[in-house]
């Protein structure tokens, strides 16, 4: 493999595939009548066809590098944390409620970058909370979840 | 004399308290997004839209306007003071309006950055009155199949324009056209790759996909980013430029939005492009082309001209065929479908008041922008020195709960954390993710005018050759997928991708 443009190609190879040969369950129709899964299998196919364009390109021309040259230097660890947060977010919104939940996400994201003091963060999470709750809730009666606390 | 009784009507319509107070709101919130790094316009509008539903149509879209061509003014302001760019049109600014402020005349490039921005705006506005009722008239004459090749001809237009490889865009654009396709199908009631996930009937919603791949992905990036802003400090004084400025930059700010205006037309980043020609064009007509990236002021005014000429022409194309020219524009297209309006070629003569008045709340927009970004530039300044630790998990709890808020489904969060993450892959790769939302939204009206294309004909696809005007849009396709296989348009083309990087 010779660069990450080839790398991801080889990604999208599948996910075309996959698309292309999933529309057939759908009915593809003839050329005259499509069917529901005409446009979908198009859309693959041609996902297919330009991957594999992407991928032989790269032999002639494009620089040679490595997967682990793009997160060199970076903070990817970081970038796992608020992703998995995010997540967790999502899932326990519904149980924990609104404001418990935003309060303990946006207290965990003031810390993840740099370390706050906890007095800054403290203030910042509440304020986000209920700030948010203000606009969103009160405001334009967004009917977020109640949850534990009850409101 | 129509047109002037069509612009009082748009005036009246515009002035409305009501439509006032939201087009503040917009510019002040595109001005916000524009200065903020890592936060765009697409974004900013994803996130307001569901905020919208309560407002009557026309105030919404008015709003939803004002973001777009408030952030083209406040990009500008951080390209200059910071040397990062708030908005990709703006990147261009950084070369001669970072050098400027070095130099002390932080100001100057402020101030012509605004007056060029406020003319380009103002002459592009009055492109699109001239221009888009005429073009509407033409475009009634279009029939399915035209309608499918024209949107055929903006797919490629855009991946022609991207930045970065044709056949990546395209591959981008593809897997869009099927995400647009995700859900219930019309004609045969089918629910297509919706793996009985009962929020995917209606499809895959476009503000979680875009909170995602324009919100999220990109403050996952600015977070493992390890490199520090650095706000340039020095007092900004003297916004006015002086005689010399304004004798340099004349004919900078009137060809910038004639460019920027007819390439904002265009299909795909527009605003992009053209800052990148108006810069170009600007160093070839020079005397002193040596002297450009050292400051000149010809290097500020131009580029910001064109980009926002580039807004105003963007709109020509959604308001005329109802196609949309760019995400921003897809955002639109998403919102008038919600409040009930048909974009196309009837939309200026059913909803006069519509087209009008959001046209003229452009103009009044941008006369709020000026005094917006003049004589308060000092509060963007100090938003500006608003930590990104501090500043992102506010930006991601917008997201969060503005897509919630949508339908108070979780399942909604959970689409824009995926589209999020594959954002975030997206561009760690180099995949460019406008052609993915364009199609997405091109998606599901092509499938439409493809079948109502072969009803007409009885079932033969020749139909999409054998009308003249839709033959001459499928050449044109043709000629975009095959010319860059061309060794000279290649070379420029490569040129231009090193530019943008």
């Amino acid at each position: 493999m010779k660069n990450n443009d080839q790398r991801s190609s080889l990604v999208w190879l599948v996910i075309g595939l996959s698309i292309a040969l999933y529309s057939g369950k759908y009915g593809l129709g003839t050329f005259s009548i499509p069917g529901p899964g005409f446009l979908p299998f198009v859309s693959g196919a041609a996902m297919v066809l330009l991957s594999l364009i992407v991928f032989f390109q790269q032999f002639s021309k494009g620089r040679a590098d490595t997967l682990k040259s793009l997160w060199t230097r970076t903070r990817w660890q970081t970038v796992l944390m608020v992703m998995a947060s995010l997540v967790l977010y999502a899932v326990l919104l519904r149980a924990l409620g609104f404001i418990l939940d935003t309060f303990v996400l946006t207290a965990f994201l003031l810390r993840v970058m740099e370390p706050l003091s906890w007095k800054k963060v403290l203030a910042g999470a509440t304020g986000a909370t209920l700030g948010s709750y203000a606009i969103f809730e009160l405001w334009l009666e967004a009917q977020l979840p109640a949850g534990l606390l009850g409101f | 004399m129509e047109i002037l009784a069509n612009v009082m009507l748009g005036f009246e319509v515009a002035l409305q308290p009501a439509n006032l107070f939201f087009c503040f709101m917009g510019v002040l919130i595109g001005t916000l997004v524009g200065v903020l790094p890592g936060l765009g316009p697409v974004a900013a509008m994803s996130l307001l839209l569901p905020t919208t539903f309560h407002l009557s149509p026309v105030s919404a879209i008015i709003m939803l306007s004002g973001i777009y061509y408030g952030a083209m003014y406040g990009g500008s302001t951080t390209s200059i003071l910071v040397n990062i760019p708030g908005e990709a049109a703006s990147v261009v600014t950084c070369l001669d309006g970072y050098q400027m402020a070095r130099k002390g005349r932080a100001g100057a490039a402020l101030g012509i950055a605004a007056f060029g921005s406020f003319i380009a705006g103002t002459l592009s506005i009055v492109g699109l009155m001239l221009l888009a009722p005429m073009l509407a008239e033409v475009a009634l004459k279009f029939g399915p199949p035209e309608y499918f090749c024209l949107m055929l001809l903006g797919l490629v237009i855009v991946t022609f324009l991207a930045g970065s490889s044709m056949p990546k865009a395209l591959l981008m654009a593809a897997f869009g056209l099927f995400l647009g396709l995700i859900g219930m199908d019309i004609m045969t009631a089918t629910p297509r790759f919706t793996f009985d996930m009962y929020f995917l009937m209606d499809g895959v919603g476009l503000v979680p996909v875009v909170m995602g791949l324009f919100g999220v992905s990109e403050v996952l990036l600015n977070v493992e980013s390890t490199i520090k802003r650095e706000i340039f400090e020095t007092k900004i004084k003297g916004l006015l430029p002086n005689r010399k400025d304004w004798r340099d930059s004349t004919w900078p700010i009137i060809r910038g939005s004639v460019v920027g205006f007819f390439l904002g037309i265009l299909p795909g980043g527009g605003a992009v492009i053209s800052s990148f020609v108006s810069y170009g064009m600007e160093k070839k007509l020079s005397r002193h082309p040596e002297k450009f990236g050292t400051g000149v002021i010809e290097g500020v005014a131009g580029p910001e001209s064109a980009n926002n000429a580039a807004a105003g022409g963007a709109f020509i194309p959604l308001m005329t065929l109802g196609i949309p020219a760019n995400a921003v524009m897809a955002m639109l297209l998403g919102a008038l479908t919600i409040y009930g309006m048909q974009p196309g070629p009837m939309l200026i003569k059913q909803h006069p008041d519509l087209f009008w008045g959001v046209v003229t709340s452009m103009y009044i927009g941008n006369i709020m922008l000026l005094v917006l970004n003049l004589p308060l530039i000092g509060i963007w300044v100090k938003i500006l020195k608003i930590p990104y630790e501090v500043l992102f998990p506010l930006i991601l709890l917008f997201c969060l709960i503005g897509v919630f808020s949508l339908n108070n489904n979780v399942g909604e969060i959970g689409l824009m954390l995926f589209f999020g993450g594959v954002g975030y892959f997206m561009k760690k790769f180099n995949y460019e993710a406008a052609p993915l939302v364009l199609a997405m939204v091109l998606g599901p009206m092509m499938e439409n005018a493809l079948r109502q294309s072969l009803i007409m004909a009885n079932g033969s696809a020749a139909i999409f050759f054998t009308r003249p005007i839709s033959l001459a849009v499928a050449l044109l396709v043709l000629i975009l997928l095959v010319l860059p296989m061309l060794p000279w348009v290649k070379k420029k083309r490569e040129v231009i991708a090193e530019i943008v990087e």
